[in-house]
């Protein structure tokens, strides 16, 4: 199967995710958005929850690595951003405090992100 | 009749062009109608060479009284304190603004340069500048920190990069009307009236700061400068939401963050990468907060505010 072996793996990410939810993540709408993240996380996804970017300099090098990504690379966003279905840390940091997420909208509006997100959630790229 | 002379010391004549812009009053009005008589200034002065010289020789010796010395630029020191790398009608600059500093009435330091010493200033500070009366915050500067005018105020700094041009225009009236005595200054010398309120106060996105809702890049209309953008508006003292730029708009009104520039940190972080147009954080939390709150009390607020947002903090409100 030399053909499946050179498929390019974006390609191959979205072809998973119209297969199991029917549609891929750039096309999907918020509850099913919502879905594809919860699944994946509930599975076992490991994401990079640390280093907590410490100086903005750490940030924007994380920034960096999610920017080039397509929206349909959803599992890359998640793996990188440290994405953690719980709050984080003793001080029991979330997305409910953090600047980037909509409360209305449930949404994180950080652009490399852009993604809907729970009060409850956290990832590294938080800040208040 | 007030006598005003003008000079540039290490700048970029970027107060020169913002004082040829005010309106309230104009620069014309300052000669027509508070009776300003400009002896020379740089962009103004129809004197050449040794014309200006002797304009400048009269005013130190008395022989033309000069009311109002107004300074914009750095007093550059360099080469080794001797100010040689900027001469002015025969010898360095410094020399002309100390000397025409001890015989004027009253000092204006215009912009962020003459004030503490701005971007030249900024480390390494090659030209060895600095401000007339402060290196940035320190106190001293080229007239020393125990230096008052004749009339015994001391160097009345009007910052900014550049100062707004009805900052400039007002307080030279003020004291050319006799009524410097009414100027209250603050402890970095800047008048009051305008130095005591924030960028923030009249930014028309205050209810996003209040709500806590981040603007993500620039030009957006919603969504507050300060938590992503590296807006200093709630630590900056001016007034530039309540005198408008050209009377219609400000930087944060225009989607551009406060830099800050009428403190004297400015520009901040010595322009480090990665320091412009991001807010400084330390374990997600900014480095600067706005003035007089601390960080428990910053991260309590945030709680209460995100929870008490209404939807419509989360929208563009300003809809054409």
């Amino acid at each position: 199967m030399p053909g499946a072996l050179n498929k390019d793996p974006a390609l191959a990410e979205r072809e998973a995710y119209v297969a199991r939810y029917g549609v891929a993540p750039s096309e999907a709408d918020h509850a099913t958005l919502l879905r594809m993240i919860e699944d994946q996380l509930k599975e076992g996804l490991k994401t990079m929850v640390e280093p907590f970017p410490e100086t903005d300099r750490e940030f924007a090098a994380i920034i960096d690595t999610l920017r080039p990504l397509g929206a349909d690379q959803l599992r890359e966003k998640l793996v990188i951003s440290g994405w953690l279905l719980k709050p984080y840390g003793e001080e029991e940091m979330r997305c409910q405090e953090c600047m980037y997420f909509l409360v209305h909208k449930r949404w994180c509006d950080l652009p490399e992100l852009s993604l809907p997100a729970e009060p409850d959630w956290w990832c590294r790229l938080w800040r208040i | 009749m007030a006598n005003l002379l003008w000079l540039q010391g290490g700048a970029c004549s970027g107060n020169t062009m913002s004082f040829l812009n005010a309106e309230e009053p104009s620069a014309c009005d300052l000669v027509t109608d508070f009776g300003i008589n400009v002896l020379w200034q740089p962009s103004l002065g129809l004197e050449l060479g040794d014309n200006v010289k002797a304009i400048l020789e009269k005013c130190v010796s008395g022989e033309i009284p000069l009311d109002i010395f107004v300074f914009e630029g750095t007093v550059v020191n360099a080469p080794n304190g001797t100010g040689e790398w900027n001469r002015f009608c025969g010898r360095p600059m410094k020399l002309w603004a100390q000397e025409l500093a001890a015989a004027a009435q009253f000092v204006v330091a215009i912009g962020d340069c003459a004030t503490w010493g701005g971007i030249p200033a900024t480390a390494p500070n090659p030209s060895e500048s600095q401000g007339l009366q402060f290196l940035k915050r320190q106190r001293g500067g080229a007239l020393g920190a125990g230096f008052t005018s004749k009339a015994g105020l001391p160097v009345i700094n009007i910052p900014g990069c550049p100062a707004h041009p009805d900052w400039v225009t007002q307080i030279l009236v003020a004291v050319a009307t006799g009524r410097a005595g009414d100027l209250s200054l603050d402890e970095l010398q800047r008048p009051k009236t305008f130095f005591s309120s924030f960028t923030q106060t009249g930014c028309t996105r205050n209810m996003h700061f209040a709500y806590k809702v981040s603007a993500t890049a620039f030009g957006q209309r919603k969504g507050c400068l300060f938590y992503d953008l590296g807006c200093r508006g709630p630590m900056t003292h001016s007034p530039c939401n309540r005198i408008l730029w050209n009377r219609v708009s400000s930087k944060t009104r225009a989607g551009m963050p406060c830099m800050g520039c009428t403190e004297p940190e400015f520009p901040f972080f010595d322009l480090a990468p990665g320091t412009v147009f991001k807010t400084q954080t330390v374990m997600g939390v900014p480095k600067d907060l706005p003035e007089g709150v601390d960080k428990k009390g910053y991260v309590k607020l945030t709680a209460a505010a995100k929870g008490a947002a209404p939807a419509w903090a989360e929208d563009d409100i300003f809809v054409v």
